[in-house]
């Protein structure tokens, strides 16, 4: 009897064994997909890149959305949408309205979360808390710091998110060169911590609280974010941003993973992770193509939500563009070979806002001759087209009279506009001899006094062959020339610059 | 304040300062360089050979290469 009771006990057990195992659905792996883009830096709308294609535009947000609703359909449970910085500075479409339309498509498109990226500070403080404010997505930033300690106001240092059961850490890091590399009065009171430094207790925080999976989401490009991988354990992936890079295969050290998606809208990063579901360790992962090209045709989808908040903003910057910024009493015209009015005139804005002794300008960056009357703003863009900043560094007389010596030299013109400085050439003679009087206010230049200089940043990169600009010291970045010179002109208007003698020129 | 940094477009040392991006080395290496990347005539890489943006972010000591655009 005892027999047939094992036996029948054996039999049981087997069965209840078989069942439970055949009846298991769950599979032993859990798949997850991140998708993520970077260093939108405002391109909403659609444009050509010819390096992609000739003929299909690129960048669309309404065609990115829509790769991101195809996307999600695939994962619908399983599927993060992060940003990794530098979202908005850079179009008109986006500048204008300080970063609006981003926000809103953003906000449509409900992103998990975005790190602070260093652009984000060029519009100053006030109005990165308001973008944020209007964010629905966590921003986040773990190594921003204000004089007490704390982090920014709805900045949070990392995020948890739950996923099939999975908990996900998102912990935000911005690259520590936004504290030099930005104008100092737009990021005063703010420190930026070594992510190394910072890292190891909150990975610690975020695994004592459940994380099965680490994100590090960096604003910091790729070197340095190789580097984190290396000098910091336990970071499963790092969505990365800042150096523009089209990381199509992911790079892998040690047991990290790093992406990256390009710019500009031009990619979207799709990152598939098979994790396992007792391990919670990431098995397989996309190893190559992880970028997919957000063509932007007639023959690609587009979401049409987007799309209308797009021709919303389009249609408003008509009209910001036709908005009369100022005045100028006088024709503002621009003159490769010598003294320009206008040259004066934006010298001057550059020179109140930076305090510098002396402000200098490629002639060859005034693009248009503005006509008496009003000033529109499309105007201004079409004056100064490019994005430049204002550089304002200290350099010695013997540097400055170099500078203008290189600028008698030009065969085309391209003399340095100036204000602060006044300056007589004379053609005749030869090269390396041509600047024959220089006056720093009502002083002649001392070659050995160190004065405040400002410029552009094209000139301080050594453009037009203006070399010494390269050897400044004391570098700091200044705001957006173009707004800056909005702003003085809507002050003083009506403007009325004048040929003052600031440049005199023998031949 | 940002301080001077090196990089290396081709292999060629240049100067830069601290903040400045891909299309800064591209100037202050030669002028023709960044003409031709506006107009998308060349492709900017990193060493791995990843694509880089003109407004990419510089790290010192950094190396960039430029190659034609085939399709351009």
């Amino acid at each position: 009897m005892k027999r047939i009771l094992h036996i029948f006990t054996v039999a049981l057990l087997f069965f209840v064994l078989s069942t439970s195992c055949a009846f298991s659905t769950e599979p032993s792996t859990i798949g997850i997909t991140i998708l993520h883009i970077n260093d939108t830096h405002g391109h909403i709308l659609q444009y050509l890149k010819k390096s992609i294609s000739s003929e299909i535009p690129v960048g669309g947000a309404a065609q990115l959305a829509a790769m991101i609703h195809d996307e999600r359909i695939r994962n619908p449970h399983g599927t993060l949408l992060l940003s990794g910085g530098d979202m908005f500075q850079g179009t008109p479409i986006s500048n204008i309205f300080r970063g609006k339309p981003v926000i809103e498509i953003m906000n449509y498109l409900t992103f998990d979360a975005m790190v602070i990226g260093n652009h984000e500070f060029d519009w100053k403080q006030d109005a990165l808390m308001t973008m944020i404010r209007s964010a629905d997505f966590p921003v986040l930033s773990a190594n921003i710091m204000d004089t007490k300690g704390h982090y920014i106001p709805a900045v949070q240092p990392y995020i948890i998110l739950e996923r099939k059961g999975l908990k996900i850490a998102i912990i935000g890091i911005t690259t520590v060169e936004t504290v030099t590399t930005t104008k100092p009065d737009n990021v005063t009171g703010l420190t930026f911590l070594d992510p190394e430094k910072i890292l190891p207790p909150l990975l610690q925080d975020v695994r004592n609280r459940g994380a099965d999976v680490v994100i590090v989401l960096s604003h910091s490009g790729l070197d340095a974010d190789r580097k984190l991988a290396k000098n910091v354990d336990g970071i499963d992936v790092i969505v990365g941003g800042h150096t523009h890079t089209a990381v199509t295969d992911p790079v892998v050290v040690d047991t990290t993973i790093i992406v990256q998606a390009g710019c500009f809208g031009l990619y979207l990063g799709v990152l598939e992770l098979t994790i396992h579901r007792e391990t919670k360790r990431i098995v397989h992962w996309t190893r190559a193509r992880e970028l997919k090209t957000v063509f932007s045709g007639p023959d690609n989808p587009a979401d049409i939500h987007v799309a209308g908040i797009i021709n919303k903003y389009n249609n408003r910057i008509k009209d910001v563009f036709t908005r009369v910024v100022g005045e100028t009493t006088v024709d503002l015209v621009q003159n490769r070979r010598g003294e320009s009015n206008e040259g004066n005139l934006l010298c001057d804005a550059m020179r109140q806002e930076t305090g510098a002794s002396i402000a200098f300008f490629n002639s060859g960056g005034l693009k248009i001759t503005i006509p008496r009357g009003k000033i529109t703003m499309e105007a201004i863009y079409e004056l100064l087209p490019y994005d430049n900043v204002l550089m304002t560094m200290d350099l010695t007389g013997r540097q400055i009279r170099e500078l203008m010596e290189h600028g008698a030299t030009l065969p085309h013109g391209g003399i340095l506009q100036t204000s602060g400085i006044s300056v007589t050439y004379d053609f005749k003679k030869p090269v390396g001899e041509r600047v024959v009087n220089v006056d720093v206010g009502n002083n002649p230049l001392n070659p050995m006094n160190v004065y405040t200089v400002t410029t552009n940043d094209f000139l301080a990169a050594g453009g037009d062959g203006y070399t010494t600009f390269k050897e400044g010291e004391n570098i700091r970045y200044g705001d957006s020339l173009r707004d800056v010179f909005v702003e003085y002109i809507k002050k003083l208007s009506p403007v009325g610059p004048k040929i003052e003698g600031r440049i005199v020129i023998r031949r | 304040m940002a301080r001077q940094i090196f990089v290396y477009v081709n292999d060629e040392p240049v100067t830069v300062y601290e903040g400045m991006h891909v299309k800064h080395a591209l100037i202050s290496c030669d002028i023709s360089l960044y003409e031709a990347a506006k107009n998308e005539e060349i492709i900017i890489e990193d060493k791995n050979g990843f694509e880089i943006g003109l407004d990419g972010a510089l790290n010192e000591g950094e190396r960039i290469y430029t190659r034609p655009n085939i399709l351009a």
